[in-house]
């Protein structure tokens, strides 16, 4: 058999999987493309919270902990920090996300967009899909040891104070992009 | 064998019945109105099928002159396929203009290319050239359809419940095809009964999934959602992915931290 015989089935195949994903993923999402306090959401952000998760994170407390306490309870704090990275991090993504969405109702609503920008957004989102899951899979399974916390906290707090200047600026432009938005829900369907 | 063939003749009559049976809800519901290129493509295969019978009747199955009717009625009915799938596509995107002109020039380069992979990959043989032709064809339709719904998917349009049966119809024929051709091609006139039997069974599936999409009358237009200026895209857009590659990077750093200390 040719390698070119097996390169259709394969073509086919691919095609198939991508194709039940994408309808799947259309028909799972339910709601309208874009919501306006979701809009709204996405220029705030999770990192707003963020001292308190840099003092959960703190490796003074664990130390502490480690010698004073009895193991269980180390263990147990251990256990803890790793939630709270976990949940951080899941925080993070839906502040990604929410730009995202904020950028993908941009264009969708433009007259005219431009190629470079729409892959450019697309390669962010693969890469960062690919860090996030690398990230999550060693908290999830404790390879990350307990000093790397710290990393992620120090991580959160530039960002937190870099998220806030940005999403300042583009303050009113997130808002005519949130009331657009609702318009573009509205819109679409109706029969003339 | 003789159980194959009177299976596909009780399928052809099947399939011309359904056939028939689509065109009269099309005009019946009057959405040939609303889907004018499939409609095309509706009625150039049910004409396609009284010409195929009269041309086997009159210089019999295995004969040049039927093979060529066959294959010049099935050149007219894969282009008629493939505007009824550019419309398809529109009805998903058009009403959105500048995700539109990005994605049709994608759509078409991917076509483009899809032909061009099949015809280099095909056997250079002359005799198959109609097959191949078919095949790369039916290949890139497939192709066009699997990126119009990754785009909707992508940017979170939402596509009418009749327009997804309509595209999951043609799709899933267009698939079969291309394996069906490539089987054929590969063991050559020893699967062509089968060949028939299963691209019957496929169009008949995706007629009865179209005539299930069609049975009510479909919006004629839709109304265009109201656009944002053109410069809100140019202010907003760079920025925007500012943003989001300073929280890739912050990512990645937190990573590359990670990374060090294993």
């Amino acid at each position: 058999m040719s390698l070119f015989f097996y390169l259709f089935f394969g073509l086919i195949g691919l095609f198939l999987l991508l194709f039940a994903w994408s309808m799947r993923k259309t028909h799972r999402r339910g709601r309208a493309p874009a919501d306006s306090d979701a809009l709204q959401e996405s220029g705030r952000g999770h990192v707003a919270h963020l001292p308190q998760i840099r003092q959960a994170l703190g490796e003074a407390d664990l130390e502490y902990l480690s010698q004073k306490a009895p193991g269980v309870l180390a263990r147990r704090a251990r256990k803890e920090r790793r939630r709270v990275a976990l949940d951080y991090l899941l925080a993070v993504r839906e502040d990604f996300e929410g730009l995202l969405r904020l950028a993908k109702i941009i264009a969708v609503l433009s007259p005219e967009v431009a190629v470079v920008q729409e892959f450019e957004r697309v390669r962010l989102a693969a890469k960062f899909t690919w860090r996030y899951e690398l990230i999550r899979m060693q908290l999830r399974a404790g390879l990350a040891p307990l000093p790397r916390l710290d990393a992620l906290s120090d991580f959160v707090s530039s960002m937190s104070v870099r998220m806030e200047t940005a999403m300042k600026e583009l303050g009113e432009r997130a808002a005519l992009a949130a009331e657009l938005a609702s318009s573009f829900n509205g819109g679409g369907r109706d029969v003339t | 064998m003789a159980e194959i063939a009177t299976f596909e003749r009780m399928l052809w009559g099947v399939s011309v019945v359904l056939k028939w049976g689509l065109f009269v809800l099309l005009v019946f519901r009057k959405n040939y109105r609303t889907f004018p290129l499939f409609f095309t493509y509706v009625l150039v295969t049910v004409v396609q099928s009284p010409v195929l019978f009269v041309s086997y009747r009159t210089w019999g199955f295995q004969s040049v002159a039927s093979g060529n009717i066959a294959w010049g009625t099935q050149g007219l009915v894969i282009a008629a396929r493939g505007l009824a799938v550019a419309e398809i596509c529109r009805r998903i995107m058009g009403m959105y203009r500048g995700i539109w002109a990005l994605a049709s020039r994608l759509l078409l380069a991917t076509a483009g290319l899809v032909l061009v992979y099949s015809w280099a990959v095909a056997r250079p043989h002359w005799q198959a050239a109609v097959l191949n032709c078919d095949r790369g064809l039916e290949l890139a339709i497939a192709a066009v359809l699997m990126m119009v719904s990754l785009f909707a998917s992508h940017y979170e349009i939402e596509v009418e419940q009749t327009v997804r049966y309509l595209a999951l119809g043609l799709f899933l024929y267009s698939c079969l095809s291309v394996v069906n051709n490539t089987v054929l091609e590969k063991f050559s006139w020893s699967y062509a009964p089968a060949w028939n039997l299963f691209r019957t069974v496929a169009f008949v599936a995706s007629l009865l999934m179209w005539a299930w999409a069609l049975r009510e009358q479909q919006p004629e237009t839709v109304s265009e959602p109201t656009m944002l200026p053109e410069e809100t895209y140019r202010a907003l857009t760079p920025e925007l992915n500012l943003r989001l590659k300073a929280l890739n990077e912050q990512l990645g750093r937190f990573w590359h931290v990670e990374a060090k200390k294993h």
